[in-house]
């Protein structure tokens, strides 16, 4: 995992979180790895990681048992609520970029429909 | 709770030339931060000011609330090269004497950290790269349990693998309420495991920063950093 130097390495380690949750590869109910352990993968200060957890578990996605460590989320609406959020950001970035390559929203569909039906064509 | 580091109005003239000047330095408990400036900028002598391996200078240095050199010493852990071991040393030797000199000193703790960084315990220092050396460093120095590690320079001159293998090492010993201080000229790769840098330009520190907050104004550490000499540059 390779972090962006000029954005705030506790939101990118919330993202990286994120991701690990949507695609199951963190299951809900199941224990996260400790702080430190997740320092040493990510190669992170153990602060920021800290950091990242907290917020978390101020959204809800995360929970404390304590002394047992942080587990993810039981709650299907919040979790399918994070998903659709993720989704709305890389949406975001996209529409934003091509807006500021002058291709309107209209536009933006049409191409999308058309790359879409070309890329199955190819499968 | 002390702080491991507390620097005021420090003054330090080698032959009558001034080294550091009116230096003002406070590090807080459980901190990773890297000392930056560029080769001749004062850090290795800033380190031996600190550890009461440089004498005579003027202001007062702290070290968790102990000001004597000798109660200083108690409460940091700085490996000052290892000049004064002969080249064919083996670095079992090398730890006895450690033991001896330090009564915290954690021989099973070095042994994992030794392990860790694959070096076996009858090499003489002169089988030692240049990678190996640095972190036999680094072991000795993380297995005393103390307030303040210093770190001189431990990238220089040393390969990604072995960087990256010392970098995970401060990650799994530092322990909660310890500070670690690192001295460097550049900052890439390390950045992510800081808490903060400080600069020292003009024998003086000219900055400290969260390189959290130095990211959220959209700026990467190494380009806060390089920004204070372009300006010199440009002058």
């Amino acid at each position: 995992m390779e972090f962006k130097d000029n954005i705030p390495i506790y939101l990118q380690i919330k993202q990286y979180l994120y991701r690990q949750i949507i695609t199951g590869k963190l299951k809900p109910g199941k224990k996260i790895p400790s702080v430190r352990e997740l320092a040493v993968q990510l190669t992170v200060n153990v602060n920021t990681v800290q950091r990242a957890l907290q917020q978390m578990n101020f959204e809800g996605i995360l929970y404390t048992k304590r002394g047992e460590g942080n587990f993810v989320t039981e709650d299907t609406t919040l979790l399918e609520k994070t998903k659709r959020e993720l989704i709305n950001a890389e949406l975001d970035k996209f529409v934003h970029s091509m807006n500021s390559l002058g291709v309107s929203d209209e536009q933006i569909l049409k191409s999308l429909s058309e790359y879409l039906k070309e890329e199955h064509s190819d499968d | 709770m002390t702080n491991p580091l507390e620097i005021t109005d420090l003054v330090y003239k080698k032959n009558q030339k001034k080294i550091i000047t009116d230096l003002n330095l406070t590090l807080k408990p459980g901190k990773i931060v890297a000392l930056l400036g560029e080769n001749g900028a004062g850090k290795t002598t800033l380190m031996r000011i600190i550890s009461g391996v440089a004498k005579n200078y003027r202001g007062s240095v702290k070290v968790a609330g102990f000001t004597k050199e000798a109660d200083r010493k108690g409460h940091l852990s700085f490996t000052d090269g290892l000049t004064g071991f002969a080249n064919s040393t083996k670095i079992n030797d090398i730890v006895k004497f450690y033991q001896i000199l330090y009564h915290d000193f954690n021989l099973k703790q070095f042994e994992q950290l030794r392990d860790f960084m694959n070096l076996k315990p009858d090499l003489r220092l002169s089988e030692l790269s240049k990678g190996m050396k640095e972190k036999l460093v680094i072991a000795l120095t993380f297995s005393r349990r103390v307030d303040l590690y210093l770190l001189d320079e431990p990238f220089s001159g040393i390969d990604a693998m072995a960087r990256k293998k010392i970098i995970k090492s401060i990650i799994l010993w530092k322990q909660e309420k310890s500070t670690i201080l690192i001295s460097d000229h550049f900052v890439n790769e390390i950045t992510a495991v800081l808490d903060e840098v400080v600069i020292i330009k003009n024998k003086t520190v000219c900055m400290q920063k969260s390189t959290e907050a130095i990211r959220a104004d959209n700026q990467s550490v190494e380009e806060f950093y390089e920004s204070f000499y372009q300006r010199e540059e440009e002058e």
